[in-house]
């Protein structure tokens, strides 16, 4: 099933204009607070207005304002979790569920179904309030899915649960997108989040999308600074392109020639200032001296770590020419290197893992 | 150890409150100790105008009620909901007639509703049909006064109802119409019951625009508040009649209002 969408709208001073397609996959829309991932979301649903655009649930035209098309919420056939999750306190557990489904349906034997797909067998007669936050969740999850619709809006349906409910949730929802092929647009701000989950992820930013793509594209290759800004790479390297070398650019930063992936858009001229990235899980640590003359290796030093129990962030100073750079290791390989007793490194960064992005030519 | 200050500060409240509570309860035992007394208080309330006043009371507010619950529902709920011009205004003249002294609202209905009234005049001349000094005046003066409580009440009742309940439920397809029947209202009912009971309080008790507007007939528009008026100007009831009468008002406002806080409790339990 399938979602195109397209739309424009001002909102006092903030202004919005994106589009997205997507068919029985999982789109996580990920960016900060007030970027525009919810109104994306109240724009398909029908519950807010575009200026202009056009939105086609699964080949149905929802919404046109060049044809004058704007159904009502109601004949959009979209299932909706806010993140609030707005349930309905006065009915029963089984009432939610069933206040959705289309009224020729055996009600009774699709609600046990779906407390059932969700774990919440047991809880029909149970009013919403009397759940925790995690039972509470699936039911409103369970309530946008009785619709049977073919496109599930999310927004932020996680955000209040500890991360072991939360991670059981995330897999619920990747089992129910392949079981019943759906076609799910996620909003989300946490990272880990958007990587567990998405197909594809859409980067927003100040009511435009920057970046859609597959989610190692978007993560690895990030479009713009802004965007490797936005999805928490923490290299971000400025530099002047000195030349090419097999197609690959040669940018020479802080005093280091460093070779990089050959460029996925404009290809910038020599000369040019051009920003690299790099996540910190990317970059090679070895121990000091060894190697040697290898392209892209500099001399670097511990000057801060931090351990975060399964991950170990390691902060570096170059120790001659060369930027500094943010590491992060896995548990094992820290403890294989010594990470702790350690202060001085050879610091690799993989040409295929340095991306090049051109800045924006105003 | 208390500081002398706090102390006093007690002792004043204390002496405040009760001061208070005795100027509360005293006319209510009064009351009650005249009505023992006169001993004729059963008898006087099988008077066939003690009878006639109480059913037309109870029923004329029953009837206000349900027509403000029928007419102000739809108001409140777009005070509450809707965005139209002139809403700040609209909401502000609700709660005219609360604070206006019912005499003057008895006045302007008779200015309207009167035989030489704005719209009186030509419907008596159109059907010769006349509202005031009947029954249908006492309901209309009732309606009048005792609306805005309901109206008011069941505007702050939608008020706090989560306009994202509503969303969701669109979005569920539910239609307007069964979303406000099956969300909007349960989710206000007891803001909805509340206004309902003070509404009904208020038209049982309703006098001043009652008296002006439709008059003091036994029968037809004398209620309750009018006959213990009457009572007093020397109908043959007399004093005792309207301590008769004052103690079934009693007695009904506090039935109504422990029925209120009964459904009240149980409305927050469920």
């Amino acid at each position: 099933m399938s979602i195109e969408f397209e739309a424009e709208r001002r909102l006092g001073g903030f202004r919005y204009g994106a589009g997205l397609a997507a068919k029985n996959e999982l789109v996580v829309l990920f960016g900060h607070s007030g970027a525009g991932k919810s109104l994306t979301l109240q724009f398909i649903s029908g519950l807010m207005r575009p200026d202009r655009g056009r939105i086609a649930i699964a080949g149905e035209t929802v919404f046109d304002s060049a044809g004058g098309i704007n159904l009502p919420p109601q004949h959009r056939r979209t299932g909706y979790v806010v993140q609030e999750l707005a349930l309905f306190d006065h009915l029963s557990v089984a009432e939610n569920v069933a206040f959705g489904m289309p009224r020729e349906q055996d009600r009774r034997h699709r609600v046990a179904e779906l407390l059932g797909l969700l774990d919440l067998a047991g809880f029909e007669a149970r009013r919403p309030r009397t759940l925790s936050g995690g039972q509470r969740q699936r039911v409103a999850l369970a309530r946008a899915l009785a619709r049977e619709a073919p496109v599930l809006l999310l927004d932020e349906p996680f955000s209040a649960l500890d991360d072991t409910l939360r991670n059981g949730m995330r897999r619920e929802l990747l089992r129910l997108r392949s079981e019943l092929g759906l076609t799910i647009l996620f909003v989300t701000h946490d990272l880990r989040e958007a990587h567990f989950l998405a197909d594809r992820v859409a980067v927003f930013d100040a009511g435009r999308i920057l970046q859609d793509g597959a989610r190692e594209e978007v993560f690895r290759r990030p479009a713009t600074r802004r965007v490797a800004e936005l999805t928490g790479v923490a290299n971000i390297l400025e530099g002047r392109v000195a030349g090419f070398e097999q197609g690959h650019p040669v940018v020479e930063v802080a005093g280091v020639a460093l070779r990089c992936a050959p460029p996925v858009g404009r290809i910038p001229r020599t000369g040019d200032v051009v920003d690299l990235a790099i996540r910190a899980e990317r970059v090679v640590l070895r121990r000091g001296a060894e190697g040697g003359d290898q392209p892209n290796q500099f001399s670097a030093v511990t000057a801060e770590q931090f351990a975060f129990g399964s991950t170990h962030t390691l902060r570096l100073e170059p120790a001659g020419a060369g930027p500094a750079v943010e590491v992060e290791l896995a548990a094992r390989p820290y403890e294989v290197l010594q990470g702790a007793a350690r202060r001085e490194w050879l610091v690799e960064l993989p040409p295929g893992d340095l991306h090049l992005m051109p800045r924006d030519v105003d | 150890m208390r500081v002398p200050a706090d102390r006093a500060a007690l002792a004043t409240v204390t002496l405040l409150a009760a001061v208070f509570a005795l100027f509360f309860l005293l006319p209510f035992a009064g009351l009650i100790d005249r009505a023992i007394a006169d001993g004729e208080t059963w008898s006087l309330l099988r008077t066939r105008q003690v009878r006639e006043a109480l059913v037309l009371s109870f029923w004329t507010a029953t009837l206000a009620s349900v027509l403000a619950v029928v007419l102000g529902t739809p108001v409140a709920y777009l005070l509450a909901r809707g965005h139209f011009p002139g809403r700040a205004i609209a909401d502000a003249l609700i709660d005219l007639p609360i604070v206006l002294p019912p005499t003057v609202a008895g006045v302007a209905l008779l200015t309207a509703f009167g035989r030489r009234g704005l719209v009186g005049e030509p419907i008596e001349a159109w059907t010769g049909f006349t509202f005031g000094f009947r029954t249908t005046a006492v309901v209309m003066a009732q309606l009048l006064v005792a609306a805005p409580f309901y109206v008011r009440a069941a505007k702050s009742g939608f008020d706090a109802v989560d306009p994202q309940l509503e969303r969701v439920a669109y979005t569920l397809g539910a239609s307007r119409v069964r979303t406000f029947a099956r969300i909007t209202v349960p989710q206000a009912w007891p803001a909805l019951v509340a206004g309902t009971v003070l509404c009904w309080s208020r038209a049982m008790g309703e006098l001043g625009a009652t008296l002006i507007f439709a008059g003091n007939l036994e029968g037809r528009t004398q209620t309750m508040p009018l006959a213990v008026i009457s009572a007093f100007e020397g109908s043959s009831l007399g004093l005792p009649g309207a301590v008769a009468l004052s103690l079934i008002l009693l007695v009904a406002a506090l039935v109504v209002l422990a029925a209120f806080r009964l459904a009240a409790r149980n409305g927050a339990r469920s």
